[in-house]
This record gives C-alpha cells, structure tokens and sequence, in this order.
C-alpha cells in the first residue's frame, strides 16, 4: 500500500472544541473568572454568582470560559466538592431554554426523558437533582443572543431567580453568559440587565503577535515538526489580524491551509497554501456555523446563494429567496416549508451575520423584507453548503 | 416472597434486564424498549418496587426507576443479569 504523507500530527488540535492547556493572552480574565468564582470552592452553596463575557467573534470567549470550567471541576474534585461545568450553546439548542436545560439535565441523567414537560418543571428537576447529589453547577450560556433572540428575557430572569426562591437552601445554580453584542442585553428587563452586568469580562481583539503566539502554542502539537514554518505563521497571523484579531479563523485558515498542502502532496505548509485557504474561509462562512444550521435553513440558503449567483442585484426579495428555495428542494427531493417558517429561517440568518434583510421602501410596490449577501460571494457559499449537502450532512 | 412470582413473568425480566443495561430510566423508555404497552409496564414495576428490587426518583411528573443497590437481593439479580448479558454475548451476534 502506498504511504501517504499527511503535514498532520493530530488535526483534532485545531478542532474548534478542542480546549488548550495553556490559553496565551487570556491570563488575567483567566485570574479574575477564578476570583469571581472563588467561593464555588472556599464556600459552596454559600452563594452563587452571574459573569458576562463580552467579546468579538474569535476573541477566545468560548474556549476561556471552558478552561476556567475544566480547572475549577479539577480544584474542586480535589476538595471532594462536587462542581459541575456545563457549556450549552445556544444557538445549537436553537435559542430554546427547554433543550439548554435538557441537555444540561442529560449530563446527569444521560436517559432523562426528552419530552413530555416544560421549560419550568425542567428547571425545578435540574435544582432537584443538584439537591439530591449535593452538586453545584457552573451554567455557561454560549452565544446567548440566539436565546434573548427567540425567547425575550423570561429565561434569563427565571434562572437567575430560581434561587431566590430558595433562601434557606443551599445556593448551587452559577452563570456563566457569553455575549458577542453587548446591544441584545437591551432586550432583557433591566433588573435581569443589572444582575448580569455586576461582573463583566471584555475581551479584546487579539493583535498580531498575540495571534503568533496562538499559532505557535496549536501548531507544535497539530502539525508534524517542520512543516510550518514561520513565514506560513506570520501570514496566518496578518490576515486573522486584518479580519479583526479573529483568533478562531486564525487556526481554521492554518488547518486548511494544512489540507491544501496535503491535497497537493506538499511535505509544508507554504504561504501559497495559506492564500489559496484565504480565498476558500471567510470567516462569516465557517464550518460550525454551516454545521447549526437545520436541513431547511441550508437548503434556503442554498436557494439565496443561487441566486445572487445568476443576477447583478444587491437585493433579493423574500418572494423571489422563497422560489429559489422551491427549486432547491424539488432538486434534493424535499418537502418545502411554509412561509412563517422560512421568515423564522431568515431572522435567524440575519442573526447569525450570514445574510443582511431591510424591509424594502419607496420605489417598490407594497412590503417586503429584502435579502442581501454582504460578506460572502454567492458562489463559494453555494459550493460550501452544496458540499455539506451532499455529504448527507441534512 | 417466592422468587417464582418475580421471575415467572417474561415482562419483568425484561425490565430487570433492561435496567441492568441501561441504569436509570423513565415508565415510557422501560415500556418502548421491553415492547409493553405503559400500563403493564406501570403494573411490573410496581411489583418489582413492592419486592424491593427496584426504587424510583421523582421529579415532578416524572419518575425514574432503577435497581435499588441497597438491597442484596437486587444486586445479586443485577449481577445474575450482567453475567448472563456477557457469556450470552457470542451467541447474540448471530442473531
């Protein structure tokens, strides 16, 4: 059998859930997670505490808040404190307090039933369960605007109350919230606001040496010696820098440029790799988002992308995003959905950066929500989603 | 108690059996993987609590059964099960 040659040591270290042991540049917001949450393991259930971590797309919000979670359980095992983590992304359960509480539940209970109750009799299982185990659990609530989005502020204020309403007991509910637009807590009622913003975390966009430094602290594990060098590096880092200190589309543009330089059975990574991945990541377009996306809302989008491929415009209308979306699903064979849902699809696009909509002025007859494709062209996001499609990734 | 009247009806060993596999579990998962329909499983499970082999937790409307391990009977039954899962193994692939 022929050997192949792979620059790879181990590419789950570029994995977006893949969690450092060393996080570079992130120390003190690090030291002060471990102040606020001091008591968690010097006094449990004497109190409880709310952080926000606010911070732009690839600022390392998610993976410090994971850190801090993985070394206070580790403290807190050696104490014999039962502490749990739990990192729920919103956006994943679909901006719905019902699946961040099932799948918080599951944790504990892997064969809790999926259904068959609410929101609220969950919340009151999850505080009974943590009762019966003496457990203590640290919420971490990632990219909660999905969950202020599709919910308002009722959830938000429930679970920071639920322990009000248990004076007496002991105090065993934490949050954490992780927020990319500081400007969707304006949506939650102010007593909720003011609780959430006692203690706020902001980080910064990562500059260019601090992105080196990343790189350099994934590629010794990740790559095999030698095959990066730190030409490739600097590049990497120049352009995650000019896409705003982006940190995350740093190391997905390494981990492709690294299978461009497989593809092309290269034994390094060279700069031309890095710009052929450049071409191919934009950072609006990334994997994992494509990947939270429902089967219906890749088909739309398949539709949108198709369109402003054929046509000049700037602006589609919804009318014209829900025929493309037609066509698409008569091709992959599927049901179509109706127009309530596909509006639903379109707020969460919107949401999520991918497309922009306004709703449409004078010059045009009647009211209609228009679509545009700011940031990505067509035909590369038609030909990323076509393959995830054909994968069978519905 | 006669061990016949726990062992004699086939719905209860599955029961046992699929709680020995899995751990914890709620009345509609228990019926759905023994094939029962919720009331038999609902009659089993009572017959099994009442002879102590099994306990269940509540949470709200909930109740989630398992073995109750406090009990010897209980624990020699999950073993006895466990055992039999692991020298049936061979067999079972055939199927």
């Amino acid at each position: 059998m022929p050997q192949y040659f792979s620059v790879f040591k181990d590419e789950s270290k570029l994995d977006i859930n893949y969690v450092p042991p060393r996080l570079p540049h992130r120390g003190s917001q690090l030291n002060l997670l471990d102040q606020f949450f001091r008591f968690a393991i010097e006094s449990p259930g004497k109190m409880t505490q709310r952080v926000l971590i606010l911070g732009k797309i690839g600022t390392g919000k998610t993976v410090l808040s994971q850190h801090f979670g993985l070394n206070a359980m580790k403290e807190a095992e050696k104490r014999n404190i039962n502490l749990n983590y739990v990192h729920v992304n919103c956006r994943e359960c679909k901006g719905s307090l019902f699946m961040i509480l099932q799948r918080t539940i599951l944790k504990f209970y892997p064969h809790f039933p999926r259904r068959g109750y609410s929101a609220e009799e969950l919340l009151q299982a999850l505080m009974q369960i943590l009762d019966e185990e003496n457990a203590y659990l640290i919420l971490a609530l990632d990219e909660l605007e999905a969950l202020i989005l599709s919910e308002g502020s009722d959830p938000l204020y429930n679970l920071t109350r639920i322990q009000e309403d248990r004076l007496k007991a002991p105090q065993r509910l934490s949050l954490i919230c992780i927020l990319r637009q500081p400007e969707h807590l304006e949506k939650v009622d102010p007593s909720t606001r003011s609780t959430l913003q006692r203690n706020v975390i902001h980080l910064k966009e990562y500059s260019k040496p601090q992105l080196e430094d990343i790189l350099n602290d994934r590629v010794n594990p990740a790559f095999r010696q030698g095959t990066v060098s730190t030409q490739t590096m600097n590049l990497v880092a120049e352009l995650a820098y000019s896409e705003g200190g982006n940190a995350r589309y740093a190391i997905e543009l390494l981990w492709r440029a690294g299978k461009y330089a497989d593809a092309s059975e290269m034994r390094e990574v060279s700069p031309e790799c890095v710009r052929k991945a450049a071409v191919s990541v934009y950072p609006v377009v990334r994997k994992d988002m494509i990947s939270f996306l429902s089967p219906h809302e890749k088909l739309f989008l398949l539709g949108v992308a198709r369109h402003f491929k054929q046509t000049d415009a700037a602006y589609m209308s919804m009318g014209e995003a829900e025929d493309a979306y037609a066509i698409v699903c008569e091709e992959y064979g599927e049901e179509r959905r109706g127009h309530t849902q596909l509006w639903k699809y379109v707020k969460e696009l919107s949401a999520s950066g991918v497309i922009e909509t306004k709703v449409s002025g004078e010059g045009q007859r009647g009211k209609t929500t228009l679509i545009s494709l700011p940031r990505v062209p067509a035909s590369d996001l038609e030909q990323e989603l076509s393959r995830v499609l054909m994968k069978g990734g519905r | 108690m006669a061990i016949e009247e726990v062992f004699s009806s086939k719905g209860r060993v599955k029961i046992l059996r699929i709680l020995a596999e899995i751990g914890e579990l709620n009345i509609s998962a228990i019926a759905r993987r023994a094939g029962l329909n919720y009331a038999t499983t609902n009659q089993h499970l009572s017959v099994l609590e009442n002879h102590g082999l099994i306990r269940h937790k509540r949470f709200g409307r909930i109740r989630i059964f398992r073995f109750d391990e406090e009990n010897p009977r209980a624990r020699m039954i999950k073993k006895l099960i466990e055992f039999w899962e692991q020298t049936n193994k061979p067999e079972s692939n055939h199927e």
